[in-house]
């Protein structure tokens, strides 16, 4: 049907076009980050570089403090990942699958931490973190992090837990085993999915977390990369070169994590709610 | 096995360690929040009580209206823009005789994974007024158009917004598609031999069948709009001069700039109370009669 194939063209073009914005500024990005100023600027705006400046990367490393960034993004979001886990798999099960009678109150009290802009509680944090003396310290930013991310990270693992059998516990308990074993030889290895969806929102979630850390951290020895990266307009912005360089390095984590666990990022966005209703 | 599913000390191990970190660290200070917005203080001095005198101020601030009318700006703009790119993208790939579905799902959720540190660096050289793309591109193509995109009073929050846009569409895309995609086949094939076209068929079977997709996207879309602070700090630092300000603006400016941490608290309590009032709004015009996807 000739009118049929001309309607898809046409939504292949529209569809296509919307790719092209979302993405030519990204090919821009890796473009320009191997040109040099007068190439950028003048000579070759849009194009494939004519002579790659790989050197941009090594200036990028060298004298734009990116490995420490690198470092500072890495530990904080390793132990933000860790912390919430150990916090939030407990924590889910026990609201989930025991029996207590505040169980719902407390399932709704966390599940406030999704819905309360960070930003409310960033006054009294950062006069807490004083206090506790770990300001510009990685706690300051961890502990935050973990506290806010319980939320998402219980609601995942809940949903997880309500569909397995309860067969599985009762034949553990006969078994002679503790809560505490179940939970862990049983009902922890069937949780997998879950957790990998959970973690790698957390972890996109830390990794490039901007407005807490700018306001707790100011100490360039541990800024994580969002807040280094912003640092730069004021002292190097004519060298675009090197700091697309910056870019490009502080986003190949990101994508390749998005790349590999697309699936997981898939089923944690329509998690609780958004299919359900 | 109640038994051991109701033993308190098992409870109590499995709850306590969240609960005391969320309580301290997220509870607690959102009730400092509201606490301390009815004082004045330095933030190091003795806090003196002063009722609602920093809300007195607020109405009367034209920082504050000029904040709160950006993050409205802001809210509308998510809503009309992303919003329905989504959709339309989501009807268009929900189209069988579509290919590389894949590939264009993809590309446009791959901004949303990026930082928004590198977002903004990216668009601020896209902006730049003489080397940047855009006007460069509006040059190849013989306009005059050139601006100072980012420099313009009246223009700077629209630029900004659409920052957020372009990240963010790709967000909302994937949770309406997800979401259509979870509607059970036999409604579309009874539909389709029914003889209805794909344009009807989307407008009013899958449409409606995504009510409370679209109550969360919307309420993702204001909310997000509210709470903006990351694109305007990155690219603008709320200007030129205040006119890219927003709420969560002036509360860091007030607090930790100026000193005056009770008036901040004032204005992050409006800025709770501005998302609590659109997530109970928008939650009537999506009431879900149910009962299909279930």
């Amino acid at each position: 049907m000739k009118s049929g194939k001309i309607k898809i063209s046409i939504l292949t073009v529209l569809l296509g076009i919307v790719a092209v914005i979302d993405l030519y500024p990204l090919v821009y990005l890796i473009f320009y980050s191997l040109k040099s100023n007068e190439e950028i600027f003048y000579i070759n705006p849009f194009g494939i570089p004519q002579n790659p400046l790989f050197s941009n990367y090594e200036i990028a490393v060298e004298s734009f403090n990116m490995l420490n960034y690198f470092k500072n993004s890495i530990i904080v979001s390793a132990a933000a990942i860790i912390f919430v886990m150990l916090l939030a798999l407990p924590f889910a099960y026990a609201t989930t699958r025991m029996k207590w009678k505040l169980k719902g109150v407390m399932s709704v009290y966390v599940a406030i931490g999704l819905f309360i802009p960070i930003q409310v509680t960033i006054i009294p944090l950062a006069i807490l973190m004083k206090q506790l003396q770990i300001s510009n310290t990685y706690f300051a930013l961890i502990i935050p992090y973990t506290a806010f991310n319980l939320a998402f990270a219980s609601m995942v693992l809940q949903t997880s837990f309500e569909s397995i059998p309860k067969e599985m516990e009762e034949s553990a308990f006969m078994d002679g085993a503790s809560v505490f074993t179940a939970f862990r030889k049983i009902i922890l290895p069937l949780t997998k999915p879950a957790v990998a969806t959970a973690v790698t929102f957390i972890f996109l979630n830390v990794w490039n977390e901007y407005t807490v850390a700018s306001v707790f951290i100011s100490n360039e020895k541990v800024k994580t990369l969002p807040i280094g990266l912003a640092a730069f307009t004021g002292q190097h912005s004519t060298e675009w070169g090197p700091m697309g360089a910056c870019l490009v390095l502080a986003s190949i984590p990101t994508i390749v994590i998005y790349l590999i666990f697309s699936e997981q990022i898939e089923r944690g966005m329509t998690v609780g709610g958004a299919v359900k209703g | 096995m109640n038994k051991m599913l109701g033993d308190k000390k098992a409870i109590f191990l499995f709850t306590f360690p969240a609960l005391a970190l969320f309580t301290v660290f997220v509870f607690y200070p959102i009730m400092q929040t509201f606490y301390r917005s009815f004082y004045e203080w330095d933030g190091i001095n003795e806090a003196v009580f002063s009722g609602l005198d920093n809300y007195r101020e607020l109405f009367t601030d034209p920082l504050f209206y000029q904040s709160v009318a950006n993050c409205l700006i802001f809210a509308v703009i998510l809503v009309l823009f992303q919003i329905s790119a989504a959709t339309l993208l989501t009807f268009a790939l929900l189209n069988p005789r579509i290919k590389g579905k894949k590939f264009f799902r993809t590309a446009y959720f791959i901004p949303v994974v990026l930082s928004v540190t590198v977002v903004c660096q990216l668009w601020s050289a896209i902006y730049n007024p003489e080397f940047g793309l855009i006007n460069q591109v509006l040059e190849a193509l013989g306009s005059d158009l050139h601006q100072n995109w980012l420099s313009d009073m009246h223009f700077a929050i629209f630029a900004v917004t659409f920052v957020n846009v372009w990240q963010y569409t790709g967000y909302q895309f994937t949770i309406i598609y997800s979401g259509a995609r979870a509607i059970p086949e036999d409604y579309l094939e009874a539909a389709r031999i029914d003889g209805c076209t794909n344009w009807k068929m989307n407008l009013h079977i899958v449409l409606p069948l995504l009510k409370s997709t679209f109550r969360m996207c919307f309420v993702f879309a204001v909310t997000g709009g509210l709470n903006a602070y990351a694109q305007m700090n990155l690219l603008t630092k709320g200007g030129p001069g205040t006119s890219t300000y927003t709420l969560t603006y002036m509360t860091f400016r007030n607090a930790f700039t100026v000193g005056k941490f009770g008036y901040g608290c004032a204005s992050a309590v409006m800025l709770v109370i501005l998302c609590l009032a659109a997530t109970v709004i928008l939650n009537r015009p999506f009431k879900d009669r149910d009962g299909i996807m279930a």
